[in-house]
């Protein structure tokens, strides 16, 4: 027998099986899904769909937010029959734009809202999947090292003592980070939430796009406090971490929804897949270590550990106030002025913080200074202006970064100016 | 100041949920101790890339487009799910998820199918048909140790359905798990001299074992050790899985016959570029090796000495040295991977049938084992060998043939107290 008979001769169990296989029963149809979820969790959704539903299969097309609006706007939205995905403001666009048909999914058990975020919109075209709140990811260990207090709220975040100790997402480059600056306006008003925000960024070091964790700040020591959102946190708490998540008494919601395409070509693999999502089986999976979202289904929270966070309680005990479809238009505008004031100059802020906290240790005045440092550059009117919020709006949600436009600019001079006559006024009174 | 709502009751903190150990799932993520700022950062970029879903392209952040047309899965941690091991479908109605397929037509190197390639992407952007399904179909057999024990070993039988180019014909398969991938860079780091040296070593119980070589280079990983170093494992999975291209693999995965293919768009030429290749590398490169536990425990000591004493040591070499890497942090270095890196007849139990380089179709390359004790509580789905069809640790072992077969043997022979401990030992590794 010569050597490639041999090696025919050895594959043959193997490849008979290969040629005479048949499928295990007819073939699935494709449900395609356009989503900016993780795999961690796309993957154990799809698996678990498909064991649900035997006759669809999962196609993923990934897609950031601000990628899967034109991906969607295709002719026959590029083949997808769904959008699930954490972007409040594309199910909110598409919609307006006719890219969604009326979703078939039994809302029985959903209840419209969860504090003040309404979790479907009252045409009926999405609906919310999961929820996550905004809080603080802290060190308890390193916090007791220090002898300061668990943070309960904001205001909690300007203590000197955790200067450089605070990991802060940049808003305008983070995805889910702007409506934390919202959170704050809402909760305090504009000028002194924008006051508060100073004083925690100077505290704060920042964390960009694409590079470290806040989990990972804090786990390696570099910070004692995280401002995140409640999953990443959550997750690495479920993988090990020795850490905790505190949602402090001013929080909200950030909703993830889902939606059928208009022109659907497999419109009941959609709507099972939308069904699946919503069932008690599809909601449960979100209490998976390596997800750890929030339900929208408040009958899922008895089958879970009493320790899990329920924001259903927590909005009947008066909790979760932030507006987030009132901060929804104007989250860009905030992001870009957050940038311009806060971020940009992040070094130079945090030195003139240093120098007015030592003032005021010396029990100098300093109010003019303390005004100039927490003056935000537009006003609040300004800042809910439609053409204003129509010329930064794709600053937000990971799209194309434009160079700052003229207003901007304008406030960027402005913040400059503050900041040049705080620094004056500190050197005038020897700070 | 709207504080007025605050409500003392609205503060809630989260702990972890379960009362006992909440076991570090992320014990694979971690980096190398003493990396620098600068350092730092590059393995943050680099595990980005690594945790990121491949986008379809035209998309406008070209930095990550040009999945497909044809692939397995969206993203690295798709098959190394947390940087650990993947595992295999229970049965023919699971999607293969983080198991693919090698396919090859006889010939060194191993020659891809004419139309589907060296491996079946089950998977195809919208407009390109995926190549079909490989369903696994378990078969069972059973073996009794000395003590009457009796334990069930399953094995896959892979069927191709829902081909879309045609009959695909005589062909030799391979079904693959993916493995953990934390401490490539050490093995990636040792010498090839070190690797020869093993090789020529006298071995007790029949023993050989050789280095696979890829033209002069001596082969390091993949199941056959066919790749010779880690940029180009790293590479090939990119092409080989998710069709990136990169500087090394700069053509699309298409096969001749595959036309929908060859006329989908691309995602730039390359679309992995050669610094995100090299970013991607230097991560993974720099993963810290999975940590020891329990190392101290009576039973985890005495399984250890069963692990030299029934001869897995032999080819599963508990410490190995790196030599003169590019990277200071990997540098004449010890460390503990429990492998030899050389290819093993492995007896016909575990046979793929398809010879890959110098490597026949019943060896494969000594599986490193540090971490495998804590890979099943990463991935509740995690499998052992080549092809996940292992549940169980004493099933991987009992599926050793060949040049193993007098360690397995002599596994099969041991009281049930001596083979708890030695699977005391493995888990803690």
């Amino acid at each position: 027998m010569n050597k490639r008979r041999a090696f025919l001769k050895s594959g043959l169990a193997l490849t008979v099986a290969a040629i005479s296989g048949k499928p295990a029963w007819s073939a699935p149809q494709t449900v395609n899904v356009v989503t900016g979820y993780p795999d961690e969790f796309v993957s154990r959704v799809e698996a678990a769909f498909e064991k649900a539903h035997p006759e669809y299969r999962l196609r993923v097309i990934w897609r950031m937010p601000a990628d899967a609006a034109p991906y969607l706007r295709q002719p026959g939205h590029g083949g997808a029959d769904v959008y699930w995905s954490a972007s409040p403001r594309t199910f909110a666009r598409l919609a307006s734009e006719g890219i969604w048909r009326k979703l078939p999914a039994d809302r029985r058990h959903l209840p419209p809202h969860i504090g003040k975020v309404a979790l479907g919109d009252t045409a009926g075209y999405y609906t919310a999947t999961e929820v996550a709140g905004f809080g603080f990811a802290v060190s308890p260990d390193a916090l007791a090292k220090r002898g300061i207090a668990p943070p309960r709220d904001w205001p909690d975040l300007a203590d000197p003592r955790l200067a450089g100790l605070i990991a802060l997402p940049v808003p305008a480059r983070v995805g889910f980070a702007p409506p934390l600056i919202d959170i704050v306006l809402q909760g305090w008003g504009w000028d002194a939430g924008w006051a508060l925000w100073s004083e925690i960024t100077a505290n704060a070091v920042l964390i960009d796009r694409g590079s470290t964790f806040v989990t990972d700040e804090i786990v390696a020591g570099r910070s004692t406090v995280g401002v995140s959102i409640d999953f990443f946190v959550n997750a690495a708490i479920a993988n090990g971490a020795k850490l905790d998540f505190i949602y402090p008494a001013h929080t909200g919601l950030n909703p993830a929804h889902i939606a059928v395409t208009r022109d659907s070509t497999n419109p009941d693999g959609a709507a099972a897949f939308v069904n699946f999502i919503l069932s008690p089986a599809g909601q449960r999976l979100l209490a998976h270590p390596d997800i750890r979202r929030l339900p929208v289904r408040p009958d899922v929270y008895a089958e879970l550990p009493a320790t899990y966070y329920n924001p259903f309680a927590a909005a009947a005990a008066g909790g979760l106030q932030f507006d987030s479809d009132a901060a929804r238009p104007r989250l860009a505008t905030l992001a870009a002025a957050f940038q311009q004031m806060l971020i940009e100059p992040h070094a130079e802020l945090g030195e003139l913080w240093r120098r007015l906290r030592r003032a005021e240790a010396a029990g100098k005045a300093t109010t003019p200074i303390r005004a100039l440092l927490c003056r935000p550059p537009l006003s609040e009117a300004e800042a809910n202006t439609a053409e204003l919020q129509r010329q930064i709006g794709l600053r937000i949600e990971g799209g194309p970064e434009a160079a700052p436009s003229a207003t901007e600019i304008v406030w960027q001079k402005q913040c400059t100016k503050n900041r040049r006559h705080a620094r004056q006024a500190l050197e005038a009174i020897k700070a | 100041m709207r504080i007025s709502l605050l409500l003392a009751g609205a503060m809630f903190t989260l702990p972890a949920l379960a009362q006992e150990p909440v076991p570090d799932r992320d014990l694979l993520t971690r980096p190398l101790p003493g990396l620098n700022a600068k350092e730092l950062e590059r393995f943050m970029l680099g595990r980005s890339l690594f945790r990121q879903s491949w986008v379809i392209a035209p998309a406008s952040d070209t930095t990550v487009d040009g999945l497909g047309p044809l692939y397995n899965r969206l993203a690295c941690i798709s098959c190394h799910p947390k940087n650990g091991r993947g595992g295999a479908p229970s049965g023919p109605h699971e999607k293969m998820q983080s198991m693919l397929v090698r396919l090859s037509v006889p010939g060194t190197p191993p020659r891809p199918h004419p139309v589907y390639g060296d491996q079946l992407n089950e998977e195809g952007i919208p407009g390109v048909p995926g190549e079909g399904r490989a369903e696994v179909h378990w078969q069972e057999k059973e073996v009794r140790l000395a003590d009457g024990h009796l334990v069930r070993l399953r094995f896959p039988e892979i069927r191709f359905v829902e081909l879309a180019y045609g009959e695909i014909g005589p062909v030799l398969v391979s079904p693959r798990v993916g493995p953990h991938v934390a401490g490539l860079g050490l093995l990636d780091a040792v010498d090839a001299r070190t690797l020869t040296a093993m090789a020529r070593a006298a071995k007790p119980d029949g023993v050989t074992g050789k280095m696979n070589r890829i033209g002069r280079q001596a082969g390091r990983f993949g199941l056959k050790a066919n790749t010779a170093d880690l940029r180009g494992q790293i590479a090939g999975a990119f092409h080989g899985d998710m069709s990136i291209t990169s500087p090394l693999f700069p053509d699309e995965n298409c096969t001749p016959a595959q036309s929908a293919c060859k006329q989908a768009p691309n995602g730039g030429k390359p679309e992995l570029s050669a610094r995100q290749l090299d970013d991607i590398t230097f991560y993974v490169a720099h993963l810290a090796p999975p940590p020891r536990r329990n190392s101290e425990a009576p039973a985890v000591k005495r399984g250890e000495l069963l692990f030299a004493g029934f001869g897995c040591a032999v080819c599963h070499q508990p410490t190995l040295q790196t030599g003169n890497s590019p990277h200071r942090l990997l540098r004449k270095r010890s460390f503990s991977p429990y492998t030899d890196l050389l290819v093993h007849d492995m007896g016909p139990g575990l046979a793929d049938h398809r010879p890959d380089h110098a490597a026949t179709g019943s060896e494969w390359r000594t599986a490193p084992l540090w971490g495998i004790g804590a890979l099943a509580a990463i991935n509740e789905k995690v499998g052992f060998l080549h092809d996940g069809r292992a549940r169980t640790l004493e099933e991987a072992i009992l599926w050793h043939g060949g040049e193993a077969e007098a360690a397995r043997r002599r596994y099969g022979q041991a009281d049930a107290a001596s083979r708890r401990d030695l699977i005391e030992f493995l888990n803690s590794l």
